[in-house]
């Protein structure tokens, strides 16, 4: 009689047990393991974060870091000089890390790393990609880029651009890679299919961050192609 | 029945008049306006990082609230001497526990759907609507709140130190969250001894990993299978702490 | 038949600390009879074991040898606590609520069924004169408000068995009267009183029988017939039966 409760309690943890087995066999999420995490700067922030349960949150904020760096650096992370951007792969997989379903952060790496002009860094864009690949196949546009970078290596950009731009109005292609298409047109002097993309992005809600530089684009553009006239 | 509902009536009223309650809410909302400004840092991300991070303040404060307010629960009626005349009616110690813990989970509930009420009002605004698994995430999130709630109120008991059961109470928080972390070092671990206890460790603390809705929203989305499991999971087990925490309060003297 | 039965009860209170275990006997052998329809007062000193043998009786201890039936079942029985009505020495109620709600819940935890029980609660608070601040939150109430309120929910369920705890001390002189009244108004209905007090003078006007407390032990019981028309016979029997056990010495102005 004394002790009934504790009965109680032990039937209704088994059956806790049992629902938790359940549970895992149906649906595993998949974040890597801790010690999978990059380490650097951010490394107590992003395990402080994920060990209470806010794995998502950490990578949102591991993007906003991402962001900042590429807009002019993050003072925990200087790059030397000469040596542009050396911190975006790590940055980038450090959010992928964080959270696999955040696609966009490889795919806006990779597209930097691989098409920025002046970095140019197609095997670190690569490694991502692949990285990415593993932990979420689901994604398509990861496949997609590794083709690319391969037709870039290849030397066939005709094929390389036709395929970035197959997914131009995809929901996960980040707006900087829709403007550095926009930018490769243009520099291999096709004015109307530049101007075509920069009206393409300024007339995209989700590419809002683009829209400022979309108008001035479409403007330097239309006045390059009077001028060709 | 009679003696559940009253007892969960006033402690609903008791924590919905507190100024705490209030505040926490009001907290709550400034929290949550935070995370909406931080998320306009987040370019194209910016309605993932709304959802989540909105989810992640709604989350943060409940959990606050829970656990202080279930730590506090029993021993401030204690320390008041209000159980005293709650006790000397015909009220079953066990009744009057569950009417206080449901009045509690309530109250904090209640606090959450204004905040989930207003976060959803904001993404809607940003063009964001997939009501039924914001609502899944919300009821994760409520399990999960119960289960911490149940936890903290037999840490209360068990432990009469205040201090002491609100620092447990957050060590299993983090336990419950590392649960796959400890599945993943027993696989690796050579020592016997230290992978059954880490096995133990990951059945004993709360699941709070694979229940992490909000957390792997954006991965492939479970089946409803899943969320049936979940629910009857965080059932059991607040259930089970509930049980063991009225073992404990039906030793005590007043 | 006997209300209330004590047979050979003791109470001992162990407190652990740094290892070291202390026992401090609160109730030692208490043999005591209490008939239906009698007023029982207990006399006794701050710490002569008054309050244990109430909370023995209410379930809020637990006898260390002995055991206590109250009504004919043994404590503690919850059941039988529907048919007791308990004021503890001060009003441990609730004060976030109001007097109606005070009153309500503990209707509520007495049985009362809902149609009854608002019908009961404002019957009772016109009673104790509290009819105009029943829709007061219990923090606005002075203290002569709060015991109003207090022997209001101890006689809402309209109780066989009605124990006070101190119900005068700290009371002035017009309620003093009143809970007199009230107490002489409770044995015209056939209820059984039990009350505490160290007012030798309001115990010897409203009691059949009387028991002096030291240290724990039941000293002596008087009957009405031993004090009723002889000065001081009470007081004078009183201080001869108990002994200070609180360490004070008596007070010497010479």
């Amino acid at each position: 009689m004394k002790r009934r409760w504790l009965g109680v309690a032990g039937v209704l943890f088994a059956l806790a047990l049992f629902a938790g087995s359940r549970l895992r066999r149906l649906h595993e999420p998949r974040f890597p393991p801790l010690a999978e995490l990059t380490g650097g700067p951010f490394a107590f922030q992003d395990a402080a974060l994920a060990v209470a349960g806010f794995r998502a949150p950490a990578a949102d904020l591991a993007w906003i870091q991402l962001l900042q760096y590429t807009a002019g650096g993050v003072p925990e992370l200087p790059d030397r000089p000469g040596h542009p951007y050396e911190h975006l792969k790590s940055l980038s997989l450090r959010v992928a890390r964080l959270d696999p379903s955040f696609h966009r952060a490889v795919l806006f790496g990779s597209s930097i790393l691989a098409w920025f002009h002046g970095i140019e860094r197609p095997d670190e864009a690569a490694d991502l990609l692949n990285e990415g690949m593993r932990r979420s196949p689901e994604q398509p546009l990861y496949g997609l880029y590794l083709a690319a970078i391969a037709y870039k290596k290849q030397g066939d950009t005709d094929r390389m651009v036709a395929l970035l731009e197959s997914s131009f109005d995809l929901p996960e292609t980040p707006s900087t890679m829709k403007a550095i298409l926009a930018n490769l047109r243009q520099s291999r002097g096709e004015y109307r299919e530049a101007l075509a993309l920069w009206e393409r992005i300024r007339d995209n809600e989700r590419d809002r961050s683009e829209h400022a530089r979309a108008k001035a684009k479409i403007a330097e553009l239309r006045a390059l192609l009077r001028s060709r006239r | 029945m009679q003696t559940i509902s009253a007892v969960y009536a006033y402690t609903f009223k008791e924590h919905i008049r507190h100024k705490a309650w209030l505040s926490g809410a009001l907290f709550g909302l400034v929290l949550l306006g935070g995370a909406l400004i931080v998320s306009a840092l987040g370019q194209d991300e910016r309605g993932r990082l709304m959802l989540d991070l909105g989810l992640a303040a709604i989350e943060a404060i409940s959990l606050v609230s829970i656990v202080f307010l279930t730590v506090n629960l029993i021993l401030v009626e204690i320390e008041s001497r209000a159980i005293y005349l709650i006790l000397s009616h015909p009220v079953r110690r066990a009744d009057y526990l569950l009417g206080r813990f449901l009045g509690t989970v309530a109250a904090v509930a209640l606090g959450m759907a204004v905040m989930a009420a207003m976060h959803a009002a904001l993404l809607g605004l940003y063009g964001w609507w997939e009501p039924g698994r914001y609502l899944a995430a919300l009821g994760c999130m409520l399990g999960k709140t119960a289960v911490m709630g149940a936890l903290s109120l037999l840490l209360s008991l068990a432990l009469t130190s205040e201090a002491a059961a609100m620092a447990f109470a957050v060590f299993l928080w983090l336990l419950g969250h590392f649960s796959s972390e400890m599945r993943f070092l027993a696989d690796r671990s050579g020592s016997a001894f230290l992978k059954t206890a880490l096995v133990a460790f990951s059945h004993a603390a709360p699941d709070f990993a694979h229940f992490n809705y909000r957390d792997f929203w954006h991965q492939p989305a479970p089946s409803a299978d899943w969320l049936m499991w979940a629910a009857l999971y965080a059932l059991a087990y607040t259930a089970a702490c509930l049980a063991l925490a009225v073992q404990v309060f039906e030793q005590k003297e007043f | 038949m006997n209300a209330i039965r004590f047979q050979k009860v003791s109470k001992i209170y162990r407190r652990s600390h740094l290892g070291r275990t202390t026992e401090t006997p609160g109730l030692v052998e208490l043999d005591l009879d209490i008939p239906k329809g009698e007023v029982f007062g207990l006399l006794g000193l701050n710490g002569s074991g008054k309050t244990t043998a109430i909370k023995l009786l209410m379930g809020l201890h637990l006898p260390t040898t002995g055991e206590v039936e109250t009504l004919g079942r043994r404590a503690p029985d919850v059941a039988v606590l529907a048919r007791i009505g308990y004021a503890p020495e001060a009003a441990y109620l609730n004060k976030t609520l109001t007097g109606r709600e005070n009153l309500s819940l503990f209707a509520a935890l007495s049985g009362i069924a809902g149609a009854q029980r608002e019908r009961r609660v404002t019957e009772m608070l016109v009673k104790v004169g509290l009819d105009k601040a029943m829709d007061k939150r219990l923090s606005e109430y002075s203290k002569g408000m709060l015991q109003r309120a207090s022997l209001a929910q101890a006689l809402v369920h309209d109780p066989e068995l009605v124990i006070l705890d101190e119900p005068v001390t700290g009371l002035d002189p017009l309620a003093i009267k009143e809970v007199r009244a009230l107490i002489l108004w409770l044995k015209s209905k056939g209820k059984t009183v039990l009350f505490s007090s160290h007012d030798i003078s309001e115990v010897e006007r409203v009691c059949d029988r009387i028991g002096i407390l030291s240290g724990g032990r039941l000293v002596k019981v008087m009957t009405q017939d031993e004090w009723r028309g002889k000065a001081d016979a009470l007081e004078t029997a009183f201080a001869a039966a108990v002994v200070r056990t609180d360490g004070v010495g008596p007070i010497r102005m010479e």
